[in-house]
């Protein structure tokens, strides 16, 4: 199976217009793909396709310390212990003599429990997430939704990706395309490992450019190659011409100019509410279309 | 209280989003100026660590930087008995007995020290390790306003996984500076990475676009915002002027909407050449002083 990213460092760049639109015009010239939205903090592209959810399970992914007040006797020997500044005395302290943990700041490593000379505190499992399976109309889509201050979105990524991997195989897909999370952390590596090609989305803005090249240092450490696209190309020209340069001088492939055009920047709007009918004409969309082209015609990898 | 006295006692205030490419960078670094100007001591700290942008449009002047280190544990394999109980203990499975040796792996340890807390033949210890910078320096006075602004950034290393403890690094070194108001410019996202990013912060500015994944995104912001216990305001940027999902749902939670930045190429032309919108857009500075005036009032629970 081929497996193709789009990532950005930057968010915003426009990762999932991009991978919608050509989703939707590969699947119109009768393509079947397997989608996996890796952004499991804000998974857009489910709203773009209309993806409807087939079935979901949860994600439990670590554990959080639960002290006890009734055995805790208030000696601060877990706060010492903490690395994350996660314990503290509770509000009323002077009356119950006991600590409490900060759920934001506990990570879950259960030093604490050691430490505890009265075994007052445990460790307790909490669901981290969901992953979902879902339709859509280019092909089967899977999602994650992490719950709230969760740290496990590495974890959750790879989650999806196994799963969408699953239902890739089980359908004899071919093609996966992978919306991936700004960033180059522990989600953005998750959702790159082990893909074919990264199509690096940027705009010619100064942000742009350097989150991009952070965005190819990270997937050369991976023996991944970089495809880019220049999305609101005529924003600003001598941007635009600094990193055509740049990607020249960085032997990365420049795949399309997506001018900027409100036409193309509302229809993933459009196609979330539905109400696109037939695509706009004009320079954005036939942009689009070429790199829709260009990514068809990616055969799986051959190293 | 107006926003052309200055700050009396000290005020955090994070700016963030669920979805990326919102805003935040522009509405932090434009309202660090705003708050400056109108005599506040101001420190700015871009806590975006994976794509760090802040310096592109505040530089500071002859930068000093610092490594961010986090402790490994090695193993001293001639006092290692082979017990295991590191192996027991850590919640991450960053430790492994491989062919008789304890193997640790880095990119998977939390570095609580758990493990070095349980081992009873002291076999081992802990060894600086180094995951990312913090950038800190001045932009000098006149530009930015009478008092300057400390720019604060902090900045993953490519292929590291450690952005929280980044984050961390670069508000404490913030906190030394002791400036009146910090801005916390906020990566996206609502894990463990935006939550290290917003603790303790007295406002958040929620950045978004009136669009069904703007929409999306922030409800999953507000609803991170709600847990933490923290009082919201929301930016809405890219703002069209018709009625939109995000005003109905402002409304509804009863969130204030701070300040409305429109839809114009004239704002995305000046980002794109890293420009400060307040100075460079004929409407700028009407924008974000509006808006530190209403963050205030925010903060003092007038609105």
């Amino acid at each position: 199976m081929q497996r193709i990213v789009f990532a950005s460092g930057k968010g915003g760049t426009g990762k999932t217009t991009l991978t919608a639109l050509t989703a939707r015009l590969l699947a119109d010239a009768g393509e079947r793909l397997a989608l996996a939205d890796c952004d499991v903090e804000a998974a857009n592209l489910p709203i773009a396709l209309r993806a409807e959810v087939v079935s979901s399970e949860p994600f439990t992914g670590g554990s959080k310390a639960v002290i006890d007040a009734e055995a805790c006797r208030g000696c601060g020997a877990c706060a010492l212990t903490c690395r994350f500044d996660a314990l503290g005395p509770s509000a009323d302290y002077f009356r119950t003599f006991s600590y409490v943990v900060d759920q934001w700041a506990c990570e879950g490593c259960a030093a604490c429990v050691s430490a505890c000379p009265y075994g007052a505190i445990t460790m307790v499992e909490s669901q981290a997430g969901e992953v979902m399976a879902a339709e859509s109309g280019p092909g089967p889509m899977v999602f994650g939704r992490l719950a709230p201050g969760e740290d496990l979105s590495g974890k959750l990524v790879t989650e999806v990706r196994r799963c969408a991997d699953g239902i890739a195989g089980e359908q004899a897909i071919e093609r996966m395309w992978i919306d991936g999370p700004p960033g180059v952390g522990c989600p953005a590596i998750a959702a790159i490992t082990g893909t074919d090609l990264v199509v690096g989305v940027t705009e010619p803005t100064l942000s742009g450019e350097h989150d991009l090249m952070r965005l190819v240092t990270l997937a050369r450490r991976f023996k991944i190659p970089v495809a880019v696209v220049l999305n609101k190309a005529d924003l600003s020209e001598s941007g635009a011409r600094r990193l055509r340069e740049r990607i020249v001088a960085e032997g990365l492939e420049l795949i399309g100019e997506v001018p900027y055009d409100p036409a193309v920047g509302v229809m993933p709007e459009r196609l979330a509410r539905g109400e696109l009918t037939a695509y706009p004409e004009g320079p954005g969309m036939d942009a689009v279309r070429s790199i829709a082209a260009w990514l068809s015609e990616q055969g799986p990898a051959t190293r | 209280m107006s926003a052309a006295e200055p700050l009396i006692g000290r005020l955090t205030v994070a700016i963030a989003s669920g979805k990326g490419g919102t805003g935040k960078t522009l509405v932090a670094t434009n309202l660090a100026v705003a708050a400056s100007r109108a005599g506040s001591p101001v420190a700015l700290v871009d806590c975006d660590a994976d794509a760090p942008n802040d310096a592109l449009f505040l530089a500071p002047e002859a930068p000093q930087v610092s490594a961010v280190d986090v402790p490994l544990p090695v193993v001293d394999e001639s006092a290692c008995t082979l017990c295991g109980a590191c192996r027991a203990q850590c919640a991450y499975g960053a430790i492994r007995i491989l062919g008789g040796r304890v193997m640790v792996f880095p990119e998977m340890c939390h570095d609580c020290g758990a493990c070095v807390r349980v081992c009873r033949p002291g076999a081992l210890r802990e060894q600086p390790r180094r995951v990312g910078e913090v950038e800190w320096g001045r932009v000098p006075g006149g530009l930015a306003g009478p008092a300057g602004i400390d720019v604060v950034t902090g900045r993953l290393d490519i292929g590291e996984v450690k952005t929280p403890t980044v984050i961390r690094a670069a508000r404490k070194r913030a906190e030394v500076l002791g400036r009146s108001l910090t801005v916390l410019d906020s990566p996206p996202g609502v894990a463990c990475v935006a939550v290290a990013a917003m603790r303790g912060a007295d406002v958040l500015v929620l950045v978004t676009e009136p669009t069904p994944f703007g929409m999306h995104d922030l409800e999953l912001a507000v609803d991170l915002g709600h847990e933490m216990g923290v009082p919201l305001g929301i930016v809405v940027n890219r703002d069209t002027g018709a009625s939109s999902e995000v005003d109905v749902f402002a409304a509804r939670e009863g969130i204030p909407v701070l300040a409305r930045i429109p839809f114009d190429r004239r704002v995305a032309e000046v980002y794109a050449s890293g420009g400060l919108v307040i100075d460079e857009h004929p409407d700028g500075a009407r924008w974000f002083e509006a808006l530190w005036d209403a963050v205030r009032a925010l903060a003092e629970g007038e609105a």
